[in-house]
């Protein structure tokens, strides 16, 4: 039997309806990233990386969230005659 | 900001390590003593890489139709110019029909993308960083060195 999708050669086409849900392990690589360098305490390392991951992920949702409701809301107010 | 060194210490110039941060991320740091750092930026780098070529497939590296996205990624070293190659040598000279079904569209070849280039971008950040990293400072080395420093 064999897979109707191969992984690494073709592209993973059925994460496309939930393509934003790929923003928490992009975060996350990055913040291990980010947090080995800056860290200076490896007793807090795996805690900051959780709360950058935070910060980072609640920073996006809430800008979409804004610029979600000045499209909906605030530009069609703009207008109206 | 905080900052990680003293403008009074003697700066360090580690050009090998640079170069074997390119060649295997996280390697540099491994280099001048700072496993524990330097095992953890390989697994960021490589987790960010291995995602990105699980979600867009290995067209998500394409230094001739993504020119500006390779320069980004290429920051990851070898691992992504062989995805590349790959790309090239097993993607590029199929007919259309057959491409269509391995290349990635929209978001799939996007995040694919994006994942990468953000590997390639963190990598050189972490070559900045190896630049001038003390040996030997790896974690609580760093703010116990940096604690000597500032008493004297």
């Amino acid at each position: 039997m064999t897979l109707a999708w191969t992984p690494f050669l073709e592209p993973m086409n059925a994460l496309q309806p939930v393509w934003y849900l790929l923003l928490l392990p992009l975060v996350f690589g990055i913040a291990v990233i980010y947090r080995a360098i800056r860290e200076e305490n490896y007793s807090v390392y795996w805690r900051s990386v959780a709360i950058m991951t935070g910060q980072v992920v609640f920073g996006i949702v809430a800008i979409a969230l804004a610029l979600g409701l000045f499209v909906q809301f605030v530009i069609p107010l703009l207008n109206q005659p | 900001m905080k900052s990680n060194y003293n403008n009074h210490t003697p700066t360090t110039f580690n050009g090998a390590a640079i170069v074997l941060g390119w060649l295997v991320p996280g390697l540099g740091h491994v280099s001048i003593g700072q496993k524990r750092r330097g095992l953890l930026i390989m697994s960021g780098v490589l987790f960010l890489v291995f995602c990105g070529v699980l979600v867009g497939g290995i067209d998500a590296v394409d230094h001739k139709n993504d020119g500006l996205w390779f320069i980004a990624q290429v920051w990851c070293g070898p691992v992504v110019i062989g995805v590349d190659l790959l790309n090239q040598s097993l993607i590029a000279p199929l007919p259309a029909i057959e491409k269509a079904m391995l290349v990635g569209l929209s978001h799939a070849n996007e995040m694919g993308t994006l994942f990468i280039a953000m590997a390639g971008l963190m990598n050189f950040v972490v070559l900045l960083d190896v630049l001038q990293a003390k040996k030997g400072d790896d974690f609580e080395l760093r703010s116990e060195s940096k604690e000597r420093r500032t008493s004297q």
